[in-house]
This record gives structure tokens, C-alpha cells and sequence, in this order.
């Protein structure tokens, strides 16, 4: 269970597609103009992404590795068009607000990297623990710009107004160079993170050397 | 070595059909709810634009071909009574980030009665403004950028900055909307005078 | 015709303005050389990806109502042709073939080639448009990837603030140049 937790925990902090692997980006920047687009792309791509590691788990021991990319597409390419029908049915709004990046769920790197360097290897369950920490890794950072771009750049968080009517939004952010600006500040502040991390690992890794 | 493509090739296809058949089915489930949705948006802007009336028939075949790049989707008249009360005309036409479908109402007066933008995928802040109920051209009286359309004569000019407001900073939109609701109604006026309809 | 080329160029590049393509943008732009061929190479397989799968949607997927099967249909053929692409390229410039390593794959998940390829679809442009459109977006992309290996050359020369060293600056400097673009958008009246 524990390594479980872990194995969850990688994709939301320490492993995050976004911040740390630095792939995945091309819909990260453009579906992060609103909250509520970005919590719908995170959770059709974490969709995705689960079914996707669920069934070449399942079944990896019967893919062949000379073909095994073709069939990884196929396997992506069905659950995409499955959350994207599943959208236009029962989150038209969403959907349509979208627009061509859920199709372009498809192409995600993210998913396309897990599913080869993962799912292919492990267990179903390691692979649902590992797609949920992947996908609300995507999913939390995906909210986090676009509540930055969202309140500065039209004053409102998912829709709702938030900051007073005197204040006079600055469309920059939702426009494409603030999204650039704003995801350049993200990986700036992650990258000293990470720094932050190592450092604590390193007196860690220092002081377990001194207790033995 | 054949015998080894052979393999190879079945699971390939295996993965493939089984990937056709479960798309099938989703697709065989939700096509309904789809279709629905978009009638369900058709329904409640034709009933917005003529809340009064009783019924819409459907009379695209009656129409004319629309000028320049908008093209005609549909056409409904809206009656009541037996009388017309007015034509509503669905078109698209190319907008700055991909097509936009307009839906525009116009009563035997010759006047619009209103427009309602249907589909577009323009810039979020700046063309979408187009769509946006919050987003007024006109800020004292609250006029919205479709609003503006409403009671307007189809004589009149429809040059954008001159007789239409734009939205600001989206001239591209602007035009491209503006362009679309004059070719709509156009043909919606060609169609009123062709059914003999109208005073003058 | 001319105007949705200068719109996919220029006023709505798929790189700049769209966010589309950012793996490749940020990973092949250290040297012009490599930008020249990787959008050179996106070009090719973009207008040929577009001339197989408008043929094989309109001709085939929608008289069988298989509509469905876009997104399934339309990447296959993407990956067969990069294979296809990469195997040319080994067979017949190995140079090209050896510079471009891990990216030539990488372009199969190329998010521009396939957005264009859909868009083909929903925007219901006529085959030659569809051509149109896929020069224009893959120019577009040419354009993006060497401006910024030209700025890259600057910055390696320039003192960068600790704090945006390494990716960040490379995405502030196209918040620039995104800025800079944005102006295009008078270019059509």
C-alpha cells in the first residue's frame, strides 16, 4: 500500500509531467484561459490516460514490442474518442469551449510516455496509481495557471466573479503572451523547488550517513 | 518468418477491431444525446428570438444561396396563427479563428429582430466577446454586440465602425459576423418579397 | 485563399499565438540549422498527412458513417507516413537522418500536424484550401522555430537572471515575440 501511495504521489510532486518532465506542454498553455477548461482537459486527460495504462497493462503480455506503438496508438486514440463523444453528449459547453484540444488529447506525450515506459512493464494496479498521480499531477498544475490567468485576466475564477467590480482585468494574461509569461514564472518557481528538494534530500541523505 | 508477419499483423488487427467495435458502440450511445444537444440550442434560440411564436417550418429549399463567403444552413419560418411572423435564417461563415454559425431573426417589417451567435471559436477576451452577454459596445445603454442588431432596418448600412460597432479590438470579428448577418438577411428579404409578404 | 495563408502564418501562427507544437519548439531550437529542417520536415508531412486524410475522411469514413473513427484514422496515417518519412531520410540523406535523431519520431505527436488535420475536417474547407491551410500553419511553424533559434543565439550571449535560467527564459522571450505577432492581426482588413 505504501508503495502504492508513492507510486501516487510522483506524479503529483516529485515526477509532475508539467513542471518536472516538461512534457505534455502544448495543451497545458491553451486550455489554462479559464478554470473550468482546465479542470475538464485534466480530467478527460487523466481518463485517458487510466483506461490507456488499464489496458496495455492488461494485456502486455500479449502485445509484441515490434509493434507495440501502433497498438498504443490505437488503444490511445479509441479512449480519446470515447471521452471526446462522451463530452459533446453530456458537457456540450465544455466540449465546444475546448474545441479541437480534446481530440488532441491523442498526442499527448505525457500519455504516450507513461503508457511505453510503464504500463507496458507493470501491474494494473501500480498502473492506476501511477495514472492518477500522473493525471492530477497535469490536472492541479493545469487549475493553477489558469486561476492566475483567469483572475488577472478577466477577474472571475470558473465563471464566478471574484475580484471587485473596480478592478480592471488585464486580458494580457488570457491572451498568448501572457500564458508564455505566466507558464516561464511556473517552471522558474519549479526549478527552485527542486532545487529546495534536492538540498533537503542531500542533508538527509547526509544525516542518515552520520547515524550509521 | 511469413508465418511470424502473420502473427504480428492478426494481433494488430485484433487490437484495431476491438478498438472499432467499442468506438461503435460509444458512438451508437451518445449520437442521440448529441443530436439532441445541438436541436436543443437551435430550439431555444429560435424561441428567443420569436417568443410568441407557435410554430417554425422549415424552408431552406425556398431560399436563396447567400452572397459572398456565408453559406445558408438552414431556415425556419416562425407563425402563429397562420400568419408569419417572421424568418429565421442559421448560416456560417469564415470569423478570425475558424467558422462561425449565426442564427438571424427578421420579421416581415423588414427588421431584425435579433441575432444569436450559435457556434464560434474565436479569442477568448477579444473575438468571443462576440458571444459574451456581459460584453456591451455600447456601455451606457448595455448593448451587446448581437444586441446592436436588434430593430435594425435591412436597408440600412451594415459598414462595421460606421453604422456597426465593433468589438473592441476584433475588427476581423466584427466584420466577419457582421458580413454573415448581412448576407442572411439578403436572402431572408429576396424570400419575404418572393412570398409576398411585407407593406412595402 | 491568400487570407487564411497570412492568417495561419502570421496573424494565428500555430506556435505563437495557438500553443500548439511546443515540444518540438522548445527541444530542436538551439541551432537555426536543425529549426530549418525540422520545419522543412514538419511541412512535408503536414501537406501529406492532409492530402491522405481529406480524401480518406470525405471519401470513405463519411459515406460509411465511420465519423468516428477520425481520430484513430487520421493518426495512423501520421505515424505511417513519418515512418515512411524517417526511412526515405535514412535510405537517402543519412546526414539529415542522423542530425535529427530522437525528433524525427517525435513529430508523429507533433499536436500541430494532427490539429491541422482536423481542422480540415471542421472547418469544411474544399481539398485545395485544405492544402492552403496546412502550408500555412506548417509555415507558420517554420517561422516560429527559427526566430526563436535566433533569439537563443542572443540569449546564450546575454546575462540571464538566475531565476530564468534555462526553459523560463526561453518562454518569456516568446511572450515577446508573441506580443510582437499579436500586431499582425491589422494585416487583414
Amino acid at each position: 500500500m505504501k508503495r502504492l501511495w508513492t507510486l501516487f504521489k510522483q506524479g503529483i510532486i516529485y515526477e509532475n509531467p508539467l513542471l518536472m518532465l516538461m512534457i505534455g506542454l502544448c495543451s497545458a498553455l491553451a486550455v489554462t484561459t479559464n478554470v473550468s477548461n482546465g479542470i475538464g482537459m485534466g480530467l478527460a486527460m487523466t481518463f485517458v490516460l487510466l483506461c490507456s495504462e488499464i489496458i496495455i497493462s492488461l494485456f502486455r503480455k500479449v502485445i509484441p514490442s515490434s509493434i507495440r506503438i501502433p497498438i498504443f496508438i490505437i488503444v490511445i486514440a479509441a479512449f480519446t474518442t470515447i471521452i471526446d463523444y462522451v463530452m459533446q453528449a453530456f458537457f456540450p459547453e465544455l466540449s465546444k469551449s475546448m474545441g479541437v484540444f480534446i481530440p488532441l488529447i491523442v498526442v499527448n506525450c505525457i500519455i504516450m510516455g507513461r503508457v511505453e515506459a510503464f504500463a507496458y512493464k507493470k501491474g494494473i494496479v501500480d498502473c492506476v496509481a501511477d495514472s492518477l498521480g500522473m493525471g492530477l499531477g497535469y490536472t492541479w498544475v493545469l487549475v493553477a495557471i489558469a486561476a492566475v490567468r483567469e483572475l488577472l485576466g478577466n477577474g472571475t475564477f470558473a465563471g464566478l466573479q471574484v475580484m471587485p467590480d473596480s478592478f480592471q482585468p488585464i486580458l494580457f494574461f488570457t491572451l498568448s503572451p501572457g500564458g508564455f509569461l505566466v507558464f516561464a514564472l511556473f517552471i522558474s518557481f519549479n526549478i527552485w523547488l527542486k532545487g529546495r528538494m534536492n538540498k533537503t534530500q542531500a542533508r538527509r541523505d547526509v544525516a542518515k550517513e552520520d547515524a550509521a | 518468418m511469413m508465418k511470424q508477419y502473420l502473427r504480428l499483423g492478426l494481433i494488430l488487427a485484433a487490437f484495431a477491431v476491438a478498438a472499432c467495435v467499442g468506438l461503435a458502440f460509444v458512438y451508437a450511445a451518445t449520437s442521440d444525446q448529441i443530436a439532441a444537444n445541438q436541436d436543443k440550442q437551435l430550439n431555444e434560440s429560435l424561441k428567443g428570438l420569436f417568443p410568441d411564436a407557435e410554430g417554425f417550418k422549415d424552408v431552406t429549399a425556398d431560399m436563396t444561396a447567400l452572397a459572398g463567403e456565408s453559406k445558408l444552413e438552414t431556415a425556419y419560418v416562425a407563425t402563429r396563427s397562420g400568419a408569419v411572423l417572421g424568418l429565421a435564417i442559421k448560416a456560417h461563415g469564415p470569423s478570425y479563428g475558424g467558422p462561425a454559425t449565426v442564427l438571424v431573426g427578421m420579421g416581415t417589417d423588414r427588421r431584425i429582430v435579433g441575432v444569436r451567435i450559435l457556434a464560434i471559436s474565436d479569442t477568448p477576451g477579444l473575438g468571443l466577446n462576440a458571444s459574451n452577454p456581459g460584453y456591451y459596445v455600447k456601455k451606457a445603454e448595455k448593448v451587446t454586440f448581437t444586441g446592436q442588431f436588434a430593430s435594425k432596418l435591412i436597408t440600412d448600412g451594415f459598414v462595421v465602425k460606421q453604422d456597426v460597432d465593433a468589438i473592441t479590438a476584433s475588427t476581423i470579428t466584427s466584420k466577419a459576423i457582421t458580413a454573415i448577418v448581412k448576407a442572411s438577411v439578403d436572402s431572408g428579404e429576396s424570400w419575404i418579397e418572393r412570398n409576398a409578404l411585407g407593406g412595402n | 485563399m491568400i487570407k487564411i495563408f497570412i492568417i495561419a502564418l502570421l496573424i494565428n501562427n500555430i506556435v505563437i499565438m495557438r500553443y500548439l507544437a511546443l515540444c518540438s519548439y522548445v527541444g530542436m531550437t538551439s541551432d537555426v540549422g536543425q529549426s530549418v529542417g525540422m520545419g522543412f520536415a514538419v511541412t512535408f508531412v503536414t501537406v501529406l498527412a492532409t492530402a491522405a486524410t481529406w480524401p480518406l475522411y470525405h471519401f470513405i469514413l463519411v459515406p460509411l458513417h465511420l465519423e468516428f473513427l477520425k481520430i484513430l484514422v487520421f493518426i495512423l496515417v501520421i505515424a505511417a507516413l513519418v515512418q515512411l518519412v524517417e526511412y526515405y531520410l535514412k535510405k537517402n540523406v543519412p546526414g539529415l537522418y542522423a542530425a535529427m535523431g530522437i525528433y524525427l519520431p517525435l513529430i508523429t505527436t507533433n499536436c500541430a500536424i494532427l490539429a491541422v488535420t482536423f481542422e480540415n475536417i471542421s472547418n469544411n474547407y474544399s481539398f485545395i484550401t485544405s492544402i492552403v491551410y496546412a502550408v500555412g500553419v506548417s509555415a507558420g511553424y517554420l517561422l516560429a522555430m527559427v526566430l526563436l533559434a535566433g533569439v537563443r543565439i542572443r540569449i546564450r550571449n546575454s546575462t540571464v537572471p538566475k531565476f530564468l535560467q534555462g526553459t523560463p527564459i526561453l518562454f518569456v522571450a516568446t511572450s515577446l515575440i508573441a506580443v510582437a505577432f499579436m500586431g499582425f492581426s491589422g494585416l487583414i482588413k
